[in-house]
């Protein structure tokens, strides 16, 4: 009954810290089966959109339901169906990777037997059997984004929302989460994601929202959106960039 | 124009020390802009430590106003000698140092380290508690000017200046050389034996102090007062004093003690502080972790959990137990508990006893030093000591716990789970204390008495420290040292914990009040009482507290994520 719902769907979400609204009214429906990149410069709401989706930011206004299920108002239900990557949150990472894996598990009330399968076979694929039991900790920034892939993957969520899954990630191990993203995908899931590496996006989505002061600017498939130009020339008329002009910082280059 | 970029610039301006003083000023202002309960709270903390103050005022002018002089140099050895121990010890058991200015934010800056050592030091300076011991030894100033006019006043001013350096430099340098040795995981068992010895010789001290008092032989005080003023402890507030009797050599080598250990404690701090500032990179090599063992969910779970059905409850326990050990700043925490838990109560206890046993002929009744009653209230204290340590259990895991928001884990069943893994660590170290206590009083038909308080204190600590973490949750700063406090509002945490350990006591005053009124029956029933009222509140908290849990997660999320 929830395919006939968006996989993710947000009405008037708001929220203001302090002085500073930091989102000011998202609307925005997710296709069950898309790739949705949101896109928009740094400091345009992305995080804060997303965290109020998943329940880890409580909005000001506006609601958030994932296969139609109201994340504020139902939080088991949607919860349950949902898997999370926060970007600039930390992991328990005084546990070993496969002790994350086993503790996220067994948190979302998975079998013991099934945890340990599911674990294995997620470091097995992102190459990270080899850290053995090395802390999250001490693990480099691809590596901790991997396991955090690992962790949001590892209940078989119908919708995955990452932040920034693409950040600080060396391009073997990019295209990695790339290959397992898509797999997801086509085996039907859904996946939101925030990103500002253009090109990334642009392979990879099928729909794609831009987002620039708290606002939904541009919306539509990657095709809607971009006409003819590319993503990046779109990209940086919505959100009204500026070019050097070579006068400036001149003590640079003495 | 062809000058290569690498081309050092001269700086234009030196950086000097009051840089880092308007930079913590601004810091701590900034911390307060718009949060008008940490204004109230930092104003409430602030006329508390007035109010302290002045008693300390009037305590150490006392021999200059009541023209004592026999008492000057007591007070002003012991007195300014206990402020600095109180500085030295304090940050390390109880309240941690004040990390506003982490020096590992100026690791980048082209900064000579001795720059860097006095600004920092020089920011150390900025606080409240010293303004408040400022205040509290300007009492030495009055009675050296009352009793040795202009001159010893003002070498007394020059003394107390010295000696509050002292203080700073002190905390400054111990907690920096600790927090280095807890970070290493090679000398990390040596700094806390370390700890406990520090904390062990209060006892003996304790003892002393209380002997000579009570045989009031003021001639043997007088003279340990006279070595304590020889010592860096008490050299700076007695140079006033020296003058006052007519020994202006003895003032000057007094206050040349002060500088040199001043300096000697500076130095010692800057050769920590460039550890601290490369942070756990030079932590040393990490141990060789054996191959895995069994899947990954026998992994998560450590021996001493094995018990545990491996469910959400049990993920929760191992993790948190695994947390205890493996996280430095909790480990740290795990430590005083196990150092101020056993040492603090014998040492009370049996500072009477011992006397008894000197025979001490007008104290020939101390054993009733240590009634039921009195090993009551010392467990207690130890009780409400130890669960204290999860008042800001939340703060430990940082934005971390977004895991358990996004798992939606539900409040009761978290906070039963917390409770139950720091108790695996605890509940055999109490075991311990009231067994060690019991043998050392040869008394042990008491132990009934005794683990029965602490039973009843670490519940009713367990239960409202619940309602503590959930609704007063702060977060604690990133940083390596597990002796570090976040910036600014010191004195706000100092109260929560305060708040929580008067209230843990107040709900577990009922064993202490039985063990009063009730008599021999108290010596079987506290027992199974004292478990069972322990336990009672240890649920009940769990319960009422997990379910405002359940309404505030976001935003105890939020209050524990540490501010970037």
């Amino acid at each position: 009954m929830s395919d006939q719902h968006p996989a993710l769907s947000l009405r008037g979400l708001a929220k203001r810290f302090d002085t500073k609204v930091a989102v000011a009214g998202v609307d925005l429906d997710v296709p069950t089966g898309s790739f949705y990149g949101l896109l928009g410069p740094n400091g345009a709401g992305k995080t804060t959109t997303l965290s109020m989706a998943v329940g880890l930011l409580r909005p000001d206004a506006g609601q958030a339901r994932v296969l139609g299920y109201d994340v504020w108002a139902d939080p088991v239900r949607a919860k349950g169906l949902l898997g999370v990557m926060p970007d600039g949150v930390r992991l328990f990472d005084r546990l070993s990777g496969a002790e994350l894996l086993a503790y996220h598990g067994l948190l979302r009330g998975m079998d013991p037997a099934v945890v340990d399968q599911r674990a294995a076979e997620l470091l097995d694929v992102l190459a990270l059997t080899d850290a053995g039991r090395t802390l999250v900790v001490d693990y480099s920034a691809g590596m901790k984004k991997k396991i955090g892939l690992a962790c949001a993957l590892l209940h078989g969520p119908r919708l995955l929302v990452l932040d920034e899954p693409f950040e600080a990630v060396d391009p073997v191990s990019a295209a990695l989460i790339r290959d397992i993203l898509h797999r997801y995908v086509v085996g039907g899931g859904t996946v939101v994601f925030s990103s500002h590496v253009m090109e990334v996006v642009e392979r990879l989505c099928s729909h794609v929202a831009i987002l620039a002061q708290g606002r939904i600017t541009r919306v539509g498939t990657l095709d809607q959106v971009r006409g003819d130009r590319s993503l990046e020339e779109v990209f940086v008329e919505v959100v009204g960039g500026r070019t050097a002009t070579g006068e400036e910082l001149s003590w640079l280059s003495r | 124009m062809a000058v290569p970029v690498t081309t050092p610039d001269r700086p234009a301006r030196r950086v000097g020390a009051r840089h880092f003083v308007r930079l913590k000023l601004r810091v701590m202002g900034n911390n307060f802009r718009g949060q008008g309960w940490r204004i109230a709270l930092f104003l409430v903390g602030a006329l508390f430590g007035l109010w302290i103050a002045a008693g300390g005022f009037f305590a150490l002018a006392a021999p200059g106003l009541a023209d004592e002089p026999r008492f000057a140099l007591l007070t002003a050895a012991f007195g300014g000698g206990l402020l600095v121990l109180g500085w030295l010890l304090l940050p390390l058991v109880f309240f941690g140092v004040d990390e506003t200015l982490d020096p590992a934010r100026f690791a980048l800056l082209p900064l000579p380290r001795r720059t860097l050592v006095v600004g920092l030091f020089a920011a150390a300076l900025v606080s409240v508690p010293l303004l408040a011991a400022l205040v509290a030894v300007t009492g030495l100033v009055v009675t050296a000017g009352a009793l040795g006019g202009w001159p010893a006043a003002l070498v007394s001013v020059v003394g107390i200046v010295g000696g509050l350096l002292l203080c700073v430099a002190a905390a400054r340098a111990v907690t920096s050389a600790f927090a280095t040795m807890l970070r290493s995981r090679r000398v990390r068992d040596l700094a806390a034996v370390l700890l406990a010895v520090l904390a062990a010789l209060l006892g003996p001290l304790q003892i002393a102090v209380l002997a000579a008092v009570r045989r009031a032989d003021w001639d043997r005080l007088t003279g340990a007062a006279r070595v304590v003023g020889w010592t860096p402890f008490g050299a700076p507030w007695t140079a006033g004093v020296e003058v006052a009797e007519g020994h202006p050599w003895a003032a000057v080598v007094k206050l040349l003690i002060t500088v040199a250990a001043v300096g000697a404690l500076l130095f010692w701090w800057s050769r920590t502080l460039e550890s601290a500032m490369v942070g756990a990179a030079s932590a040393g090599p990490s141990r060789q972790r054996r191959g895995p063992v069994g899947g990954p969910v026998a992994q998560l779970f450590p021996g001493a959990v094995g018990w545990a059905r491996r469910d959400r409850f049990g993920a929760l326990v191992a993790r948190e137990c695994r947390y205890w050990w493996r996280d430095a700043r909790r480990r740290a925490n795990l430590i005083t508990i196990a150092v101020v838990g056993v040492f603090v109560p014998v040492m009370v206890n049996l500072g009477g006893s011992r006397l008894a046993v000197d025979g001490e002929q007008a104290f020939g009744d101390a054993t009733a030093n240590s009634s039921p009653v009195l090993v009551s209230l010392s467990m207690l204290f130890v009780g409400v000591l130890a669960s204290v340590t999860l008042a800001n259990q939340f703060g430990f895991d940082g934005s971390a716990y977004a895991a358990n928001v996004v798992a939606g884990v539900p409040g009761r069943l978290e906070l039963r789970a917390r409770m139950t893994a720091f108790s695996l660590y605890v509940v055999p170290m109490l075991g311990a204390v009231a067994v060690i206590l019991a043998v050392l009083l040869g008394r042990p038909g008491w132990l009934g008495v005794m683990a029965g308080g602490l039973a009843a204190a670490y519940g009713c600590g367990l239960a409202v420290n619940s309602f503590v973490a959930v609704l007063g949750g702060y977060a604690l700063p990133e940083t390596s040292n597990p002796f570090a406090m976040n910036s600014g509002a010191g004195m706000a945490k100092g109260l929560l914990t305060l708040l929580s350990m008067v209230a843990s006591a107040l709900a577990a005053t009922p064993a202490v009040v039985a063990a009063a009124l009730l008599g021999n029956a108290w010596l079987w029933l506290a027992l199974p009482v004292g478990l069972a009222y322990g336990l009672g509140a240890a649920l009940l908290g769990s319960y009422l507290a997990g379910d405002v849990l359940d309404r505030r997660q976001p935003e105890l999320l939020s209050t524990v994520t540490p501010r970037r």
